[in-house]
């Protein structure tokens, strides 16, 4: 049996710079990096390369491969890798950009790059639809569309390995900026991927046996690590000013650990979701980010200078009392806050507005949806790519009216459209967002709206524990 | 006023000493057919009237709510006077009896009369095992899960599936069709992740259908 390295063995080695100093952020040439209005301020995965010099057009290769890294220190691991790197680069692009990625199949398995939350081509949705063989090469290619500023991620999603994919190290973050944001160009922006991870005593990731005791746990709960990584290093530090106020996008790109967000004695001020912007401000103590899903914050640096405060994830219980891990009830640490000497600055005034999202009109919805969630089911149904589920119109407006009907909690996730949340277990929603994923609590129900824009094909809804997904909790809906 | 159900200790005895964790599958038995397609429509009057016979007369409410008594509050709702156990202890797991009312959240409401039927004959949790016609008893054969999920014991379907199937039938149509949604969650029950499939072996169980009669224990016909 496996031994599995000790936590405080790791957290001993901790504790370097977000994402800084990459050598892999810039290719030794005068080509211009993808970089947003705040480059100076980055903390985040290393930007890609764009190769195009044509206005509005970003153009970037990547290539999954097989690599040994150190995750962490002084630990060698073979890991799936984007660009040598894990997380992958990040794609910072603005809306109306032309994207092109030049995409290549080093692995030795067939893979996908899921666009997760962009309202594309079904084609270039890197669905289970569209496999790339190894050693094979694909084009995605995607306009970003008006309005869709926000948070978004990219990740393998190929049939049945989604969950060894990603957890083997592909994911990379996008962001997706308008030229009308409303927060100060002037806030310091930190990209912050949130991961779990496992390993064995060799270093090797521990993807034990199905049906093995850790083999069943996993495919319940979806595969959970004991060491936890922002951006593929364990508990780094971000540096803050006194009164600074920091923009921080977070993605949630575990298996099955949803994050319960708490910073020590600070509250956030939650200004979006997976969709971009809310319309105003929300003020929150924590902050639950489900599987695959994304938040924007402020984080106000109303510590003394010189303190620290710590980023953690809270005990959060989305279990079946069945293989609910001994160790559910603790705190683990994410990340350190630590406010530097300089003298406090004055903080920047934040909008009470940010936007007005047009709320989708119930007057024309033309079918309600029941999606019934159970264990590793949809409707009573594993996975079929040959059949459809779901049949509708490109235009079409409906609600779906998710059930979640076991003691354990499904996050919805669904490709290619965002909708808006109208009630959950009756209550109507608090404010408006534009959301691809939405944590659906055991025994709960939530009913949401969605306009089918643009784009026919099929696409897949599904459970975002990732084992789940891959064991058949995923649906079809025909979009003609 | 305390009612125990009767036969509560019976079944816990049977599964005590618990119990060696492996991970092992349903032996082979003869193949069973789940058709007969008595799960069509509402239910008849009759289809429900024989359903309730059996669920009072099986005691149904012994363990998930209400005694022999369809008007009592508690009635297949999962809900227990306080003066009752809350939970079976199996070993050192937990059994918590669930709502069978057909409400969608909280209880049966979204599971097909199939999925019913199968938990009755196979004994698969219907929010695990897929709304499918059901052949075989071999793991990945004829519709049976290759990892079966299995209820938790004391539920004593390895005795109630050897009723005949339109009596199965007839009980989840009373379930579905003859009971009022309650809202009332129930927390899951706590046991190994290989939700008793060790225990489900036809060593242990015996086959379905029962070996013809008669037996070492039984006098045949002179």
């Amino acid at each position: 049996m496996a031994h599995r390295l000790s936590i405080v063995a790791l957290l001993a080695l901790s504790g370097s710079l977000v994402g800084v100093s990459s050598p892999l952020e810039t290719d030794g040439t005068s080509r211009s990096r993808v970089d947003g209005p705040r480059s100076g301020d980055w903390v985040g995965p290393a930007r890609f390369v764009n190769i195009s010099k044509l206005p509005k057009t970003v153009e970037v290769s990547l290539t999954a491969s097989v690599v040994t890294l150190s995750l962490m220190p002084g630990v060698k691991s073979e890991v799936f890798a984007y660009n040598g790197q894990t997380p992958g680069p990040t794609l910072d692009v603005r809306e109306g950009d032309h994207v092109i990625v030049h995409f290549k199949n080093d692995l030795p398995e067939p893979t996908t790059v899921h666009w997760h939350g962009i309202h594309l081509p079904f084609d270039s949705d890197g669905s289970p639809y569209h496999p790339i063989a190894p050693g094979a090469t694909h084009e995605y290619e995607f306009t970003v569309p008006a309005g869709t500023a926000g948070t978004y991620w990219y990740h393998p999603h190929p049939d049945h390995r989604t969950g060894f994919a990603i957890g083997k190290g592909l994911y990379g973050g996008i962001i997706v900026r308008s030229a009308d944001d409303p927060l100060p160009a002037s806030m310091p922006e930190k990209f912050l991927i949130l991961s779990d991870n496992r390993f064995l005593q060799d270093g090797a990731l521990d993807f034990p046996h199905p049906q093995s005791h850790h083999g069943i746990a996993d495919e319940s709960n979806g595969r959970e690590g004991n060491v936890m990584f922002v951006n593929g290093e364990v508990m780094p530090t971000i540096a803050i000013r006194s009164g600074e106020v920091q923009r921080w996008r977070v993605v949630n790109a575990s298996a099955g650990r949803i994050y319960r967000l708490s910073l020590s004695g600070h509250t956030f001020l939650h200004v979006g979701s997976d969709g971009g912007l809310f319309e105003k401000p929300i003020e929150v103590k924590e902050i639950l980010l489900t599987t695959g899903e994304r938040v924007e914050l402020l984080v106000r640096g109303s510590d003394a200078p010189g303190a620290k405060s710590v980023l953690q994830t809270l005990p959060y219980d989305r279990y079946v009392p069945q293989t609910r891990p001994a160790d559910w009830e603790t705190t683990r640490d994410l990340l350190t806050l630590q406010t530097t000497n300089d003298a406090p600055v004055t903080p920047v005034t934040i909008p009470s507005s940010l936007r007005q999202i047009t709320p989708l009109d119930t007057a024309k919805v033309t079918a309600v949806r029941t999606v019934v969630f159970s264990q590793g089911l949809i409707n009573g149904k594993t996975m079929d790519m040959a059949r459809v589920d779901v049949s509708t119109k490109v235009g079409a407006t409906e609600i779906w009216e998710i059930e979640n009907v076991v003691g354990m909690d499904h996050p919805f996730h669904l490709h290619g459209f965002q909708f808006q949340v109208l009630d959950r277990d009756g209550v109507p929603e608090k404010y408006r967002a534009w959301k691809d994923m939405l944590n659906i609590p055991k025994h709960s129900t939530a009913r949401i709206i969605v306009r089918y824009d643009d784009f026919p094909g099929k696409w897949m809804f599904h459970c975002h524990i990732l084992d789940h997904e891959d064991h058949g909790m995923m649906g079809v809906l025909e979009v003609k | 006023m305390t009612r125990r159900p009767t036969h509560t200790s019976r079944y816990l005895k049977s599964f005590l000493p618990i119990l060696v964790v492996v991970a092992a599958c349903a032996a082979p038995a003869p193949s069973i057919s789940s058709s007969g397609n008595m799960s069509v429509g509402q239910g008849s009057e009759a289809q429900i009237a024989r359903g309730r016979f059996l669920a009072i007369s099986s005691d149904c409410g012994g363990c998930h709510g209400g005694g022999a008594n369809p008007a009592a509050a508690e009635w297949l709702n999962g809900r227990r006077r306080p003066e009752q156990l809350q939970a079976f202890k199996v070993g050192p797991f937990l059994t918590r009896p669930r709502n069978l009312t057909p409400d969608n959240t909280t209880g049966l409401g979204r599971f097909s009369e199939r999925q019913i039927f199968n938990a009755l004959r196979f004994g698969l949790r219907p929010g695990e095992t897929p709304d499918v016609e059901i052949t075989s008893t071999t793991p990945g054969q004829g519709n049976f899960p290759l990892h079966p999920k299995y209820l938790a014991p004391p539920m004593p379907w390895p005795s109630w599936r050897h009723m005949p199937d339109q009596d199965l039938w007839a009980i989840a149509a009373y379930l579905k069709h003859g009971l009022k949604p309650v809202s009332h969650r129930v927390e899951d029950s706590e046991g190994p992740p290989d939700f008793w499939a060790s225990e489900y072996t036809v060593e242990k169980i015996g086959p379905h259908p029962a070996v013809p009669f008669p037996t070492a224990n039984e006098k045949g016909q002179r």
